[in-house]
């Protein structure tokens, strides 16, 4: 069977919900961060298989950028986990419970 | 064999960048001035920063000039974008970053202003809300908005409280899902209509009739939700109260004003072309939201009892009822959302610096939050002065005649009306009205009540310097004397966003 356009969205979607679902549902930061670049490079996959389709360029560009983006924000992230551990000695999202909502 | 590639510098236009690279260069010069001589004190960053946004609003203003002659300029491959609504924007985005950096200089020391690399993020991050509005291109609006939103993030952090470390992870947490929201959904609209540039996303669409409409209404979910989690519309609002709790009440001032107006810009490039289109189901859910957004919003803020949560729910109410003009999307609503912000500006800035000036170190025994109603009771007895400018900012909140927010809500709901919404301008009224109770309610605490506890009146007034006194006069001119400015604000902006086309 030829591997087409669907077969790669639909694998960008799947991969999509996995990390929709860890941002949801997991309560350790570092875990939070993993789902958080699963969701960005879910999209990258998308974007590159779509460039290839159109034959166009853009969307391999969004998808350098998303990469670097995500690179970005795991920086900021780690250097918030790591403030967050040297106060607390835990990576628990439960024990921010400080302020109410 | 690749051509080589010729690109005449003419063609790339390179003014169209200029307003953003200027804070750019302020922030690397502030770096660098750090790198050679440590330890200068703050008062010569402050006044770097200023300078640099004043050379950017003397930018804006010659390509605001440029626009009045020339129209819409396209610059850099067309990626830039700058039309009336991006020079409003910027200017309202410059003008509030001035006011807010001089509320560095109090008279107690913070730790984070003690950075100068807070003042380089701070640079940075306007430079990526600049990026944002001035653009229709999805990649710059995702690249500009999390440049600011990681800068964002790091100047919370940096107010270095335990509350302000939670605030900084919980924003964080929901912006990551926000860019991955967005990123998903433009990735959709990609693979709908091949571009990545809005124009030629709603050409495209509207050529091929909307025939993916399911595709499109899954993007279209997806940006929605991206966007109502930076303008904290009910239900993505979750992260707003605590985060502005968490963060300095300066700093809540500010992401109540700035990161809004440049999600409503992008929001009313994406969605207007939607509306206009006659998608029916796109202006029902708006509406939706507008409503759900207002009112939620404005009952919880009768049950707080800190002064900045009730601020912070106040200030989702706000972005509800100016999200209202995105939703009718006529040229009369636009203007009118820009005029409600610039309006907005000035009273939010205003109400949040007098809660700057009352911080704290510690918190006295017995006291469970920063800003609570009884700290400001019996105010009037104490400080006079204090009292009658924080329930001028609170009746200008609440829309009284003649202060700056009637203005703006009376121009959005008559905007409303126009457009045939009559029952919308109806909820628009009763909200305001609902809102005037919990900003009454601070007035009757500081004219009515006895105060609680002595010792309250040394805190309140403790933070203050020349320049937090500077900057809410300022405030409260700007809030006093709207009336005289509304007509020539309207004309201006009216103006700019007539000839962009929204």
């Amino acid at each position: 069977m030829e591997i087409g356009l669907n077969h790669y969205l639909v694998l960008a979607t799947i991969l999509f919900g996995i990390g929709l679902y860890g941002v949801m549902r997991r309560k350790n930061l570092l875990m939070l961060f993993f789902a958080t670049e699963i969701l960005l490079n879910s999209v990258n996959i998308g974007f590159a298989a779509i460039s290839h389709y159109y034959a166009d360029l853009t969307g391999q560009m969004f998808a350098f950028f998303v990469i670097a983006i995500a690179a970005s924000e795991v920086a900021v992230g780690l250097g918030l986990l790591i403030v967050w551990y040297k106060r607390h000695n835990s990576i628990d999202l439960d024990e921010m419970s400080v302020m109410r909502g | 064999m690749l051509e080589p590639v010729n690109v005449s510098l003419e063609s790339l236009n390179l003014m169209t960048l200029a307003p953003m690279l200027i804070p750019i260069v302020g922030a690397l010069l502030i770096l660098v001035v750090d790198l050679f001589k440590s330890n200068i004190d703050k008062s010569l960053y402050v006044m770097l920063s200023i300078l640099f946004l004043f050379t950017d609003f003397m930018a804006l203003a010659g390509s605001s000039s440029a626009f009045m002659q020339n129209g819409t300029l396209l610059g850099l491959f067309d990626v830039m974008l700058v039309d009336g609504l991006a020079i409003v924007s910027q200017f309202i985005i410059v003008v509030a970053s001035m006011l807010f950096i001089p509320l560095a200089l109090t008279s107690k020391r913070f730790h984070e202003f003690s950075y100068p690399e807070f003042f380089a993020l701070f640079l940075f991050m306007i430079a990526g809300f600049q990026f944002m509005v001035a653009t229709d291109n999805l990649i710059l609006i995702f690249v500009g908005l999390e440049t600011a939103s990681l800068s964002l993030y790091t100047l919370i952090a940096m107010h270095n409280r335990e509350k302000s470390f939670e605030a900084a992870v919980k924003y964080f947490t929901m912006g990551a899902l926000a860019a991955g929201f967005y990123s998903f959904g433009s990735m959709i609209f990609y693979a709908v209509t091949g571009s990545v540039e809005i124009n030629q996303i709603a050409t495209v669409l509207v050529a091929n009739g909307f025939s993916d409409i399911g595709f499109v209404m899954v993007g279209f979910a997806f940006i929605l939700a991206s966007f109502a989690f930076k303008l904290s519309l009910v239900p993505f609002h979750t992260w707003a109260p605590d985060v502005y709790e968490g963060s300095s009440a300066a700093m809540a001032g500010y992401m109540s004003i700035v990161p809004k107006i440049a999600a409503f810009i992008v929001a009313m490039r994406f969605f207007e072309f939607l509306i206009h289109s006659g998608l029916v189901w796109v202006e029902a859910i708006l509406y939706v939201f507008v409503v759900v957004t207002m009112t939620a919003a404005n009952l919880w803020a009768l049950v707080q009892t800190d002064v900045k949560r009730m601020l912070a729910y106040s200030s989702i109410s706000h972005a509800g009822f100016a999200m209202a003009a995105v939703m009718i999307g006529t040229t009369q609503a636009n203007t009118a959302l820009l005029l409600y912000w610039v309006l907005f500006t000035f009273t939010n800035l205003g109400s949040f610096s007098m809660l700057w000036i009352s911080r704290q170190k510690k918190m006295l025994p017995g006291q469970n939050s920063d800003h609570s109603y009884e700290k400001f009771a019996g105010l009037v007895q104490s400080s006079p002065m204090a009292a009658t400018i924080m329930a001028l900012f609170m009746l200008s909140l609440a829309g009284v005649p003649p202060f700056a927010l009637f203005w703006g809500k009376m121009y959005l709901i008559s905007a409303a009306v126009t457009s045939g919404y009559t029952v919308l301008a109806l909820i628009m009224a009763l909200n305001s009205a609902i809102a005037g109770y919990y900003y009454l309610k601070l007035i009757v605490y500081m004219f009515m009540k006895d105060p609680v506890d002595s010792r309250y009146e040394k805190v309140i007034g403790s933070n203050l310097s020349l320049s937090l006194k500077t900057i809410i006069g300022i405030a409260a001119v700007g809030t006093i004397f709207a009336f005289i400015a509304v007509d020539p604000l309207l004309q201006a902006i009216g103006g700019f966003v007539y000839n962009s086309g929204y």
